[in-house]
Order: C-alpha cells, then structure tokens, then sequence
C-alpha cells in the first residue's frame, strides 16, 4: 500500500509541477530533441507510476527468494491476508482494473492514430503519385498550385513535396534549406513521436500535462527540424524562407487551427545561435532517464529489501534437488 | 506493380495535356513516339481502363472506340492535396508534417524588416 501511495505522489507531482517547469525551461528550445526527450519521458513515467501503483495494491510484497516453492508459499499467504482483510478485494480489485484500463485506454488510442495516419498517408500518396512531378534533380515532388507550400509524408515511401509557387517564390539556397528540413522531419520520425504525443492527448483530453505535452512536441519538432537544416545552410536563409512562404496570401481563417508557432520559430533563427553544450545535453538526458525509472525502482524495491530480511524463515533450506535425468 | 504506376502516371500526362477526349490509339501513339520499346495497345488499354475504374477517367462512346477524359485536372488534384494539408491541424499532425504555420500580416512586416536589418548588418 506504500508503495502504491509513493508512486501515485510521484505522478501526481510530476504530472502536475513537470510541465509547468518544462514549459517555462527556456533553454530546451536550444537542445530541441532533449526537450522532445523530456516530455516523452514526463508523460511516460506519469503513466508507468499509475499503471504500477495499481498493480502494487492488488499484488502484496513478497519477498524474493531462490526457493521458488517457498516464495509461492509466501505469495499465497500474503494474497489470502490482504483478501481477508475487510475491503482488501475492493482495493486489489480497483487497482487491477485501474493498471489496465489506463493501458488499455493508451494502447487503443496510439494504435488507432497509427493505422488511420497509416491509411490516410497512402491514400495521400496515391493521388500524389498520378497528380504530382517528379523532380529527380531536387528529389522532390512538385504539385501545380500558387500557394508556395512545402511538406513532407513521412513513413515508408516518404517523400518531399514542394508547390510550383513555392519552386518560383525561393532562391536556390532557400529552398535547399526547406527540403532540408523536410528532410529532417522524416530522418528523425517526427511522425512517430507526434503519434504518441497525441495519442496520450486523444486519450486523456482532460489531462493538462498531456495537452501541454502535445503542443510542446508539435513545436519542438519543428525547431529540432529547423536546428538540423540550419546546421547546412545558415539561419537566415532558412528565416526568411519562412517568412517568404508564411506571408504569401494565406487565409486568415485557418490561423486560429494552427498553433502559429511561425513567428517564434524566425525570432529563434535570427537570434543568436547558442546551442545547448553537449555535456548538458546528455546530462539532461540522463535526468530525464532517471526520472522515467525511478518508479520502477520503487515497485520492485520492496520486493528486493524484504528478500534481504527475510531469508529467516528457511535458514537450511536443503538446496534445490538437482532435476533427474528423464532417462 | 510499381511498373503500372508509372505508365498511370505517363497515361494521365498524355490526358491532361491533349487537353480533349482522347482514344486509347492516340495515347499509345503519344507514349510510343519516343521509347524504344514500344508499349502494346493492349497493356496501354488495360491500365486506361483500370484509371477508369478508379474514377481517375471517365469515357464516351466514339464509334467502336470509347474517347477518354479526365474527371479532374491536374491542377484540382493538386489543389485538393494541399487542401488536406492545410486542414491537418492539431488532428493530423502525425500524417503530415507541414513546414510552416501562417502568420499575420504584421507579423510578416517586422520580420522582414528584421530579416532586412540583420542582412545589412551581417555585410
């Protein structure tokens, strides 16, 4: 029951205090995948520390042994104290379907958003393939429409697609940064990453560590793509090709859909570059791993401790009788 | 398979630029001018119809021949394609990841004229 308690405290810590000090961590705009890192982490060990704390009230400690028919002894026993015990069944029964349903609700919602992304990126890439022109020199697909645009369909058969307007609105190197970035996205799956980010938003919409978790990445995504094609070209290339694209007649009317993270992204490109040190870099990352561990640490720590103390009741155990040969 | 993907894609390119309802004769003709092996009228007439059932050709009726047209042109499809990328918002990030959200026009303005300050300076 401590152990279920102090797992949920941890959740209920990190998932409320976490995303208020990550949102607020200027610095993880300069490490960009470090903060992709974070969040990821951040959500899943909120959802492991849950999941555990269930399973820790419907499974007693009991110590481990290398004697596994007195540790299946003591597991009985421990089971039939804790079901004895008046609203014990209850408990152990509430936290069972708690660790499940909360895994059952994510994994549901994750492999949903993955098949129907799935289904609609080759649907997309259907009429792509008859509608759009191949440019082997850029190794891009260009689209016949005014609107400069660029986007990438990433996953198998990934591909780079780039409008006519786009082709005739941006110098050479301003498109080579584009496609680069592009290009960035697919390397790095940022698909995958915003499949998992806002499946654990569809999930639990409620959730505000969740939410803020999924517009973090999409924004995130973006300046770690921006990050690896600035590191080719320069910074102000890639600025200004943004500025170029984004004030080219847009409806005003899909601005309120978008998160408009545009602006903040050319602000950051003309700023001074100050990369996070790479030494900080992995040392939050190992932060961050920490954090994601810690709670299983503290579901089997119990288990480990009482296996340390407890080894009295069989001193002399015999040791286990070697198997016989079945011939 | 991949093959016939391609000879979709050369099939709707002689559609869309003839411009007018065309016979699968003239198709394979316009794809035969210039490839050294020559494509077989019945291979080309398969894949036409094949566009037909996808909804990609419709056709009439020409004496014994039917005369095919495109449903859309190039230029819808394309505009529908961009479309879908622009409605993908919070909802489908994960199938598309576009490059740049919009901005407002004053936004536009500073940064230009950010953009011009720092080109100067940079020289």
């Amino acid at each position: 029951m401590t152990v279920a308690l102090l797992l949920l405290g941890y959740s209920a810590v990190l998932g409320g205090l976490g995303p208020l000090w990550l949102k607020r961590a200027s610095w993880l705009d300069r490490a960009p995948r470090l903060g992709i890192w974070a969040w990821h982490a951040l959500t899943a060990t909120v959802i492991i520390s849950v999941t555990l704390a269930g399973l820790a009230v419907a499974v007693p400690t009991v110590p481990v042994s290398g004697n596994l028919a007195a540790m299946l002894q003591e597991c009985v026993m421990a089971l039939r104290a804790q079901y004895a015990a008046p609203g014990g069944a209850a408990v152990a029964a509430s936290g069972t379907v708690l660790a499940f349903a909360l895994v059952a609700r994510i994994g549901w919602c994750l492999a949903a958003a993955l098949v129907r992304a799935r289904r609609q990126r080759s649907e997309h890439a259907a009429v792509l393939d008859l509608a759009g022109r191949h440019r082997p020199d850029l190794g891009v697909t260009v689209l016949d429409h005014d609107r400069p645009a660029a986007y990438c369909l990433p996953g198998h058969g990934h591909r780079v697609v780039l409008t006519t307007a786009a082709l005739t609105t941006l110098e050479p190197r301003a498109l080579d940064a584009v496609i680069a970035h592009e290009r960035a996205h697919i390397r790095q799956r940022h698909h995958l990453v915003l499949a998992y980010a806002e499946a654990l938003e569809r999930a639990f919409p409620r959730v505000p560590l969740f939410r803020t978790a999924a517009s973090e990445t999409r924004r995130l995504v973006e300046l770690a793509a921006d990050d690896e094609a600035t590191a080719r070209s320069d910074a102000l290339t890639l600025a200004s090709a943004l500025v170029e694209m984004a004030g080219a007649g847009v409806p005003a009317a899909s601005l309120a859909a978008s998160g408009g993270h545009a602006a903040g992204r050319v602000r950051r490109l003309l700023a001074p570059q100050r990369p996070l040190k790479r030494a900080i870099a992995w040392g939050g990352a190992l932060v961050a791993g920490a954090v994601l561990v810690l709670p299983l640490v503290v579901a089997v720590e119990p288990a480990v401790a009482a296996s340390g103390m407890n080894a009295c009741p069989l001193p002399t155990a015999p040791p286990v009788a070697a198997p016989q040969p079945a011939y | 398979m991949r093959g016939f993907g391609e000879l979709e894609q050369a099939i709707m390119d002689v559609v869309w630029t003839s411009g007018e309802p065309v016979t699968v004769r003239a198709v394979l003709d316009q794809l035969n001018g210039d490839r050294p092996q020559p494509l077989a009228y019945n291979t080309v007439h398969t894949v036409t119809e094949i566009l037909h059932r996808k909804g990609w050709l419709s056709r009439a009726k020409d004496g014994r021949a039917y005369r095919y047209t495109s449903t859309k042109s190039r230029e819808e499809y394309a505009a529908s394609l961009i479309d879908q990328v622009w409605e993908s918002g919070a909802d489908r990030t994960a199938t598309l990841v576009r490059l740049f959200d919009e901005m407002d026009a004053d936004e536009v303005a500073e940064l230009r004229a950010a953009l011009a300050a720092r080109a100067d300076g940079g020289r």
